[in-house]
């Protein structure tokens, strides 16, 4: 896949593969649009991975991702030479807020319980037992929760990067990561 | 129970070698001791290896295509658009430039203008107190017991354009009355600058009047005579009536009087 792809790819691009990603977020902020391909091999994973641990639904995750990489580009202008990490996550997390907001006025039932409810492949796999159980229990904590787990278990974000994307302090960021783990954990062995 | 909770609260930086050298070796000798902590730990442990077997997962082919698209068509976009934002970014970008040069010179003269002012106002206080300092200096060492202390807190004076009448006044006070006959002559010369005040004026006649050193004597009586003081004319008869006065001496105030008259 790589191959195939470095092949597409400018020669400019190909050579800019050392840089920062924020060397490379500057470049297409000045309309240099072809270096976003470099951050999309960087993040897409991620970012996609973010989004599908939060909602458990690969085709929606798609779709974010996909809305985040547009916005990337669209408001290239406004990045400031900051941590480009915390950056994408920032704008991750006001997709994913809004796309929560607008899910919880179409339904009645709160948006958690419908993701476990439409997830029928949670139920039927059984080879990733173990898995499959914490993917449950992580749908059960509240989205807040959730997602702290997610930033520094799944996608291993440092707190000071995570204090800076939510806002936050960093100490405040590991208590509150803290907390969250032992929650879900008494989740995870309430109904092993 | 109170180590338990600190324990357990920083028990995942404890899994994840975040902790001190100090803070992980008191945990471990803790988990030793305490069953109760030590399978919470096990449970922590447990639970954190099952969420790093949870592998990233991959998405379709599609999110890349779509992406790639997407980028192709905001670059076809964003070339029709170039020129025209050219422009519009040209004359004010130059503006901007303008702007921030006049905001830089202009910080720069009024930084320049407000630290000579400050610079100067340090300068004259400066000065005021080292003028002060040195006064006080020559003060103290006019009442010096040492003769040449005295000599030289009176040759101090000369570095001062404009003395304290306090300064004055002493000086008049050791030509007078000082015991050494140098001294005396020092302050006398020192005066010379002073002489059109009344009060070294004054000074100098009474002077001449205790004066026993016939050197001094003579440079009192030059120096009032350079200023055509009428005063003078009354002790310097006296000093001719004296006995001890030194004939030299009254030979200068007998050519000095023929020439007033």
């Amino acid at each position: 896949m790589l191959v195939f792809k470095s092949r597409n790819e400018p020669k400019l691009s190909k050579s800019l593969k050392h840089l920062k990603d924020e060397e490379l977020m500057i470049l297409v902020s000045n309309g240099h649009l072809d270096n976003l391909t470099i951050l999309f091999d960087r993040y897409h994973l991620r970012i996609f991975n973010f989004f599908n641990k939060m909602i458990h639904n690969k085709d929606v995750s798609e779709d974010l991702t996909q809305d985040v990489f547009y916005k990337v580009m669209k408001y290239r202008t406004s990045y400031k030479n900051g941590n480009f990490t915390s950056w994408i996550y920032t704008v991750a997390r006001n997709i994913f807020s809004s796309y929560y907001q607008k899910q919880k006025k179409q339904s009645a039932s709160t948006l958690d319980e419908k993701f476990i409810k439409s997830d029928e492949k949670l139920d039927s796999d059984t080879n990733e037992d173990e898995i499959n159980h914490l993917q449950r229990a992580l749908l059960k904590l509240n989205h807040t929760d959730r997602e702290l787990i997610i930033m520094n278990r799944y996608q291993e974000i440092k707190y000071a990067e995570m204090a800076e994307i939510i806002g936050s302090s960093e100490g405040a960021i590991k208590v509150r990561v803290h907390r969250a783990l032992k929650k879900l954990k008494e989740i995870y062995f309430q109904n092993i | 129970m109170m180590e338990c909770d600190k324990i357990q609260s920083s028990l995942v930086d404890y899994i994840d070698n975040n902790l001190s050298e100090n803070d992980a070796g008191k945990a471990a000798r803790h988990m030793k001791t305490c069953k109760n902590c030590e399978s919470v730990l096990k449970e922590m442990q447990e639970f954190l290896s099952v969420i790093a077997e949870d592998e990233m997962e991959q998405p379709s082919k599609n999110l890349r295509k779509s992406f790639e698209q997407m980028l192709a068509k905001e670059k076809q976009h964003s070339e029709s658009k170039v020129v025209k934002l050219d422009l519009k970014r040209n004359w004010k970008w130059y503006l901007q430039i303008a702007a921030s040069i006049l905001l830089l010179f202009g910080s720069f003269l009024f930084g320049r203008y407000q630290q000579t002012k400050k610079f100067d106002q340090q300068l004259v206080q400066l000065k005021n107190e080292n003028l002060a300092s040195k006064q006080t200096t020559s003060l103290a060492l006019m009442e010096n017991r040492s003769a040449s202390k005295r000599i030289k807190g009176i040759q101090y004076i000369e570095e001062f354009s404009d003395p304290d009448p306090e300064i004055v006044n002493a000086l008049v006070k050791r030509m007078q009355n000082d015991e050494n006959s140098n001294v005396r002559l020092n302050a006398v010369t020192s005066l010379q600058r002073f002489i059109t005040s009344d009060t070294v004026k004054d000074g100098l006649i009474k002077a001449l009047d205790i004066e026993k050193d016939p050197g001094i004597q003579i440079i009192i009586i030059q120096s009032l005579v350079k200023i055509q003081e009428r005063k003078l004319i009354k002790p310097m008869q006296r000093l001719l009536d004296k006995e001890d006065t030194q004939p030299f001496v009254k030979e200068e105030i007998k050519t000095i009087l023929s020439n007033i008259i």
